[in-house]
């Protein structure tokens, strides 16, 4: 709650976020890399268009000298420039029901104007360059049934081959059986054994395992030191606003660029941040008044929003738990770094299932936000339900319930959608946010008579 | 003589109140497991002793409950299964096993454990995304893991023969459903999609020992039906999503058509593969249930590891038995039909319909939300389309 005299920076009084400078480079740097991408596709480097895979195949795929665009993100970079109706009007006359996610439906309805309507050629209007016709395409098992079934139903329209990147999903008790995860990690590094002999036949060239071996170790010290770095976030007031978050983020979560690079650029922004801690300072300017916990993925569309709140002394300080670096791990036992693969995005599945059994939680995604909200003591949680994407919606509920019933911290509950961006109304949601301020400052007195720390 | 209601007449009463055979077999000393979808193996069940009994939603019943857990974009069938579970219609099971058969009904199971206090046993499986090699291996050690806690549960093992006897006899419920649906080809069919729903919904509400003395009596019925009653009837393919409830089939069947045949989950998908004797069982469960069950919510491709896709071959690969069952039923439209907000089914649709164009079969895709209320709309459609196949 209210921490007085400790977030201000000297100088001329600003309201607002205030951005880490650490930042800037580090965004640069991915930005730059993704053209350098661009580039490279359209020079002629194999490419696949890839869902989020935390890291399990987008490291193979760097080592292999594949170039990897994400469908899923550039559906909202669609929805922000509004080109977005266009192709989801396609892909609904071409038989795809309406009520599925709305970034499938745009690549459907992208790659339906691609092929069907301009022979394989990028459409004009399509922002950023587009996404050319890829080489192959790769699912996950992980997050969402659209995440491979999208992909199946793309043969529509390319005939490119699908790999689906599986990753299992064993329940918070069921994962306390003997020997349940070595068989596993097993299953992981057998289909990995598998993808990487996929993508040899497919690209007629062999795996370089030493670089394989050094990607593996860069994505464990990328994910260390970003780990770090949202650990400084618990300090009081909050160093880092989670816009800082979504804008570094990338760099971890995607194997873009020269990963020595990226690891130095992370390096730096944990020295910034480690440097505000020591000083106080916080991440927006002006007093830190309220702490929150942000979940699930953000109006991108409506990300100056968030400036409007921090104006009002909101910190966002722990988001979107799909996004998160993994918690460290020693792997140094580890010589098959396709087993280091496995068990990164493994632990990322399944990080908190001993303690959410511990607390009696059976959704795993509800004990993550009860953690945020424990250990970065938040006063409240904004929660984004999204129209069009069950994945990230379904817990949600949930989570408001438990942190009500388990901490007295209130939520703020908005509907929005990754697509259709006239859902989420600023404005009516700043009015909405004023008097959630109310809320946060009751249950604040009623934490304080439970003896709860914050 | 036997007062006992028989047959079709047995199978529309349990239909009408799923839970007053297994009350009756609670009494009597039985456990009675839940499940939820096909993945967790009905067998390990039986070879305990438990009475399985599927779980499913109370159809046209308005969620309440639920919606304080879940938000409005979750499939309309679990919300109703959870707003079920909440308001203790499932509290006289003893046990739940309920499996990741797709997103949302994985968080669905997690839920349930979390709001649910009765029955304190719920157990969920994990069920990948892919049916190859590994992918066999792994669901099966998933299934021993849960054999372990079964037997826990139990206080009892579960033997070789134990599980070869219960094998045998869901294989036997699943021949004879098939042999009901084989009458179903006879056209006039003598049995409609409505009656036979009620069968299928009976089935998952009864040991398997009396499902298969209630499919021996509705066969031996259906049979001596005579053939002069029936009207002729367009003939239609019913696919889609979970169908525990006759609404939908009740407004094709009134709209002038037959149901002959369906693919779905309370239909053929569970009994259409038997599970293969001979070798090693618990192999054998894992590969009927993850390889065999033609749920789109697993990943199914024509060659594994294929370098170059080519659509009508992926199509043809994975919906030639829906080519089968149209020729061998005499299908005249296919009527594709989903619950709103099922990604697994939705993303099939435009293939599924490619396919069938290819063959000549007409189809219509309708979506709906569990309940009658929706099925308004689609009931003109639905006649629209049935006179377009008359022609």
């Amino acid at each position: 709650m209210v921490q007085t005299g400790q977030a201000s920076e000297k100088g001329p009084k600003k309201m607002g976020i205030n951005r880490l400078k650490s930042m800037y480079p580090l965004r640069n740097k991915v930005d730059e890399a993704y053209f350098k991408s661009q580039q490279a596709i359209r020079n002629g480097k194999p490419t696949a268009w890839s869902m989020l895979n935390w890291w399990e195949g987008d490291v193979i795929m760097k080592s292999m000298g594949v170039e990897v665009v994400y469908p899923e993100n550039y559906g909202a970079v669609a929805a922000a420039t509004g080109v977005a109706q266009k192709y989801l009007d396609l892909a609904e006359t071409d038989g795809f029901p309406t009520h599925m996610c709305g970034y499938a439906r745009t690549n459907l309805g992208y790659t339906y104007r691609m092929m069907k309507e301009l022979g394989g050629h990028v459409p004009p209007e399509a922002p950023m360059g587009g996404m050319p016709k890829p080489d192959l395409l790769i699912g996950s098992g992980f997050g969402c049934d659209a995440r491979f079934k999208w992909f199946q139903a793309l043969s529509r329209y390319i005939d490119a081959p699908q790999w689906v990147l599986e990753l299992p999903l064993i329940g918070v008790a069921e994962k306390q059986a003997e020997g349940v995860d070595d068989y596993a990690i097993n299953f992981m590094v057998r289909e990995l054994r598998d993808f990487v002999a996929f993508l040899e036949n497919l690209l007629q060239k062999k795996m370089d395992w030493d670089l394989l071996e050094q990607n593996a170790h860069y994505t464990l010290e990328i994910n260390r030191v970003f780990h770090e770095i949202n650990e400084l976030r618990k300090a009081r007031p909050c160093p880092m606003h989670s816009s800082d978050f979504w804008s570094s983020v990338t760099g971890c979560l995607l194997m873009l660029g020269d990963p020595a690079e990226i690891l130095s650029l992370y390096k730096d922004m944990y020295q910034e941040v480690k440097e505000r801690v020591d000083n106080k300072v916080a991440g927006i300017y002006g007093e830190e008044k309220f702490r929150l916990v942000f979940g699930e993925l953000p109006p991108w569309h409506s990300l100056k929003f968030f400036e409007r709140l921090a104006e009002r002394g909101w910190n966002f300080v722990k988001e979107s738990q799909s996004y998160q670096p993994i918690r460290p791990l020693d792997l140094s036992a580890v010589s098959d770094p396709l087993e280091k693969i496995a068990r990164i995005s493994y632990q990322f599945a399944h990080a908190r299932h001993a303690q959410a059994l511990n607390n009696q939680i059976y959704n795993p995604v509800v004990e993550i936000y009860l953690e945020y909200v424990r250990e970065y003591q938040s006063d409240g949680i904004f929660l984004h339900p999204l129209l069009s994407c069950r994945a990230a919606s379904s817990s949600l509920k949930s989570i408001q319930d438990q942190a009500m019933k388990r901490y007295s911290v209130p939520s703020l509950y908005v509907e929005g959608d990754i697509i259709d961006i006239r859902l989420f109304n600023p404005e009516e949601t700043m009015a909405r946010a004023e008097a959630f301020e109310e809320s946060m400052t009751y249950y604040y007195k009623v934490r304080q008579e439970q003896g709860l720390a914050w | 003589m036997n007062d006992k209601p028989q047959g079709l007449t047995a199978a529309r009463l349990i239909y009408q109140d799923r839970t007053n055979r297994v009350m009756e077999l609670k009494a009597q000393g039985r456990k009675i497991m839940g499940y939820m979808c096909l993945y967790p193996p009905v067998e390990m069940m039986t070879a305990l002793g438990l009475v399985p009994f599927r779980i499913f939603g109370r159809y046209g019943e308005p969620t309440s409950s639920a919606d304080t857990v879940l938000t409005p974009v979750v499939c309309h069938f679990l919300r109703s299964m959870v707003d079920q579970g909440m308001k203790g219609n499932y509290s006289f099971l003893d046990g739940i096993i309920g499996s990741h058969t797709c997103d949302i009904g994985s968080v669905a199971v997690h839920i349930w454990k979390d709001y649910i206090p009765e029955p304190n046993f719920v157990y969920f499986i994990d069920v990948p995304h892919t049916d190859h090699l590994p992918a066999q291996e792994y669901f099966k050690g998933q299934i021993l893991d849960l054999k372990r806690k079964m037997e826990e549960f139990a206080e009892q093992e579960i033997t070789d023969s134990m599980l070869a006897e219960a094998i045998a006899l869901h294989n036997r419920q699943r021949q004879l459903v098939r042999e009901l649906y084989e009458l179903r080809k006879a056209d006039p069919s003598p049995l409609s999609g409505t009656e036979n729903l009620e069968v299928m919904v009976a089935l998952c509400s009864l040991p398997v020992e009396e499902g298969n003395e209630l499919l021996q009596q509705v066969i031996e019925e259906v049979k001596e039906r005579s053939q002069e009653q029936l009207d002729e009837r367009a003939r239609v393919l019913v696919w889609g999503t979970v169908l525990d409830n006759s609404a939908l089939l009740q407004v094709i069947e009134e709209s002038g058509a037959s149901v002959v045949i369906d693919d779905t989950c309370v239909g053929t998908r569970a009994y259409w593969d038997d599970v293969p004797v001979g070798g090693d069982p618990w192999d054998a469960l894992a590969r009927r249930n993850l390889v065999d069950l033609k749920c789109p919510r697993t990943y199914r491709q024509a060659s594994f590891g294929q370098l170059k896709r080519d659509y009508d071959a992926e199509l043809t690969s994975r919906f030639a038995y829906l080519k089968s069952m149209a020729e061998d039923w005499k299908v005249e439209g296919v009527i594709l039909q989903s619950l709103k907000y099922c990604d697994g089914h939705g993303y099939d649709v435009p293939g599924i319909r490619h396919y069938l164009d290819t063959l000549g079969i007409p189809s219509i895709y309708v979506e709906h939300d569990y309940t009658e209320g929706s099925l308004a709309p689609i009931h003109t459609r639905i006649e629209a389309f049935i006179e377009t196949i008359k022609l």
